[in-house]
C-alpha cells in the first residue's frame, strides 16, 4: 500500500478543477455576514450577486471566473508517508491531464514573460513548492491558482528595524494602491520578517488560512483586527463601487530574521480559490476543502 | 440609485442621462475582447494600417474574456465569459473610445482620469461588471453574431454578441466624467491619516 503516481496525478487535476468551480464555504459565510453589516446598498447588491454567481457555478458545475490563473500547488510531504510515485513528475503529468480533459476548457493564461506568448504550458509550470510535515503519514496538496486580477497587486518592501506602525502603514498603503483592482472583498496575506523569499511565501500561505481562524500569536491577532478594520475604512467596497467590505480578512504571520525586515502583502480575490487534499497510503484521496 | 433597462444602440443624449452608481441591464448587440494585443491591433487600424473587423460606431466594447468553442459543424458557442481588468487598457482607451466612436465601454476595475475625460468629451459610459460573475454574465448571451480576428486565441478575439438583460452592471464612470473609481480613491487617500492614527490609538490601548 502506497501513494502512487496515479493518485498524485488524479489529485493534482481534481484540486485545480474544484478550485475553479467552488468558492470555499468559509468565504461564502464571511460574505453573507458582511451583507448584514454593510451600509452601502450597491455593496449589498454586489455581495448578493457574488454569492449568486458562486451558487450558479456549483449548480451548473462551471467556472466562477474566466481567468483560471496559473497553476500553483503547495505540497507537504509527511516524513512517514509511504510514497511509491514520483511526486514531481506526477504533479506535472496531472496538470497536463487537466489541460487536456477539463470541461469547460481553460483559456490560455500561461504567459512567457519575455515574448508575452500565451499557452497552457511553459517553463516551470505548474509552480510547485514542497515542504515536509514531521511524522505525518500523508502527502497534502493545496491548489491555489493565481489569476491576473489579484496577482498583480502583491507587494514586498524591505525595512530595517521597522516599528509596528511602519509595518501596518505599509500594509495600508499597499491596500490603497490596489484599490479595487483585485476584485474585493479580498483576503489579505501579510508576511513579516525572514528573508526576501521566505517572507513572500509566509504572506501567500496566510491567504490560504481559514477565515475566522484565530492567530496563535496574540499580538498578531490584534494586528489582524486593526488592519481588517483599517482596510475596510478605506471605503472601496465590493468590486470597488463603494462600501465597507473591502477585505474579508487580514491574516498575518512572522518569521525571525535579521534587522532587515521584509514585509510582504498579497491578495486573494473574493472567489478565494483554495482546495486541499490528503493522499494516504491506503489509496484514499481525502478532500479537505 | 436608479435602475435602468437599456436597449442598444443608444444615442449620446440617452447615455448622458445615466449617473455614476446607477444599475443597468443591457440588451442588444455588444462587442467583447480581453486582449492587450487586440488593443494594439485596434490602434493599428486607427492608424490606417489594417481594416477594423467591425463598424463599432455608437456601440459597446467591453473588456470581457470568453471561451469560444467551435463544434465540428462550424457552429460557435461561448462556454463562459467574464470581465478582465480594464485599467490595463488605460493607455489605449483615450484613442480607442473616440476612434471607434464608442457609446459604452466597461469591464472591471474602471479606467483612469484621462479616460474619464475622454469619455466626457465623447459621451461614453463605463459599466462595471462583476469579476467572478461568469455564470451570471454568460447566461445573458443569446447568440454569437460574428467573431472578429478568429486567428487570435479565444479571449483576444473581438466577439460580437447579442445579449438579453446583461447585468446588473454598475455605471462606474458616467458621460459627465463622474467616476466612482476616482471618488473612492480620493476618499481613501483623504482618510489615510486618520486611519493610521486610529491604528496607533488601538495599538497603544
Amino acid at each position: 500500500m502506497s501513494i502512487t503516481d496515479e493518485m498524485i496525478r488524479q489529485a493534482t487535476a481534481d484540486l485545480y478543477s474544484w478550485a475553479l468551480r467552488k468558492v470555499p464555504d468559509d468565504t461564502k459565510a464571511a460574505m453573507a455576514a458582511a451583507m448584514e453589516t454593510e451600509t452601502s446598498e450597491t455593496a449589498r447588491k454586489t455581495l448578493a450577486m457574488q454569492l449568486r454567481s458562486a451558487e450558479m457555478a456549483e449548480d451548473k458545475n462551471t467556472f466562477v471566473c474566466s481567468d483560471s490563473g496559473v497553476p500553483v500547488y503547495f505540497v507537504k510531504i509527511g516524513t512517514r508517508a509511504p510514497i511509491s510515485g514520483d511526486l514531481k513528475k506526477s504533479i506535472r503529468a496531472g496538470y497536463e491531464i487537466l489541460v487536456d480533459t477539463i470541461d469547460p476548457p481553460l483559456l490560455q493564461h500561461v504567459t512567457n514573460p519575455l515574448t508575452l506568448e500565451r499557452s497552457y504550458h511553459g517553463k516551470d509550470m505548474p509552480i510547485v513548492s514542497y515542504d515536509l510535515e514531521s511524522d505525518a503519514e500523508y502527502v497534502e496538496i493545496t491548489c491555489s491558482p493565481k489569476a491576473l486580477g489579484s496577482g498583480r497587486w502583491a507587494s514586498l518592501e524591505l525595512f530595517t528595524f521597522p516599528s509596528l506602525e511602519e509595518i501596518e502603514t505599509y500594509v495600508l498603503d499597499v491596500a490603497i494602491k490596489a484599490g479595487a483592482q483585485h476584485c474585493p472583498p479580498v483576503i489579505i496575506g501579510v508576511g513579516i520578517g525572514g528573508t526576501f523569499d521566505s517572507c513572500a511565501s509566509l504572506a501567500k500561505k496566510q491567504t490560504l488560512r481559514t477565515i475566522g481562524s484565530v492567530n496563535e500569536h496574540p499580538e498578531l491577532a490584534a494586528m489582524e483586527e486593526r488592519l481588517t478594520k483599517a482596510v475596510n475604512s478605506l471605503g472601496f467596497g465590493p468590486m470597488g463601487t463603494g462600501g465597507d467590505t473591502t477585505a474579508l480578512a487580514v491574516h498575518v504571520d512572522f518569521s525571525s530574521g535579521h534587522g532587515f525586515t521584509p514585509v510582504a502583502v498579497c491578495f486573494n480575490c473574493w472567489i478565494n480559490r483554495r482546495t486541499r487534499a490528503r493522499l494516504w497510503g491506503d489509496g484514499r484521496i481525502e478532500r479537505m476543502e | 440609485m436608479a435602475e435602468h433597462e437599456l436597449t442598444l444602440p443608444m444615442s449620446r443624449e440617452a447615455v448622458e442621462l445615466l449617473n455614476a452608481g446607477d444599475s443597468v441591464y443591457l440588451s442588444g448587440e455588444i462587442f467583447a475582447t480581453a486582449g492587450m494585443p487586440t488593443h494594439d491591433r485596434l490602434l493599428k487600424c486607427l492608424d490606417g494600417k489594417e481594416e477594423l473587423p467591425f463598424d463599432f460606431t455608437g456601440g459597446a466594447l467591453f473588456h470581457l474574456g470568453s471561451l469560444i468553442e467551435e463544434s465540428p459543424d462550424g457552429q460557435m458557442r461561448i462556454r463562459y465569459m467574464n470581465p478582465t481588468t480594464s485599467t490595463r487598457f488605460n493607455g489605449f482607451m483615450p484613442r480607442i473610445i473616440p476612434g471607434l466612436g464608442l457609446r459604452f465601454t466597461g469591464g472591471k476595475g474602471g479606467l483612469d482620469a484621462a479616460c474619464a475625460k475622454t469619455m466626457r468629451a465623447c459621451g461614453c459610459v463605463y459599466l462595471s461588471f462583476l469579476g467572478g460573475g461568469a455564470p451570471i454574465i454568460t447566461s445573458a448571451i443569446r447568440k454569437i453574431v460574428a467573431v472578429g480576428w478568429p486567428e487570435m486565441i479565444s479571449h483576444y478575439r473581438v466577439v460580437k454578441l447579442e445579449v438579453e438583460r446583461l447585468g446588473p452592471l454598475v455605471v462606474g464612470i458616467d458621460a459627465k466624467g463622474q467616476s466612482i473609481y476616482d471618488s473612492t480613491r480620493d476618499a481613501a487617500n483623504a482618510r489615510r491619516a486618520s486611519i493610521i492614527e486610529q491604528m496607533r490609538i488601538e495599538r497603544e490601548a
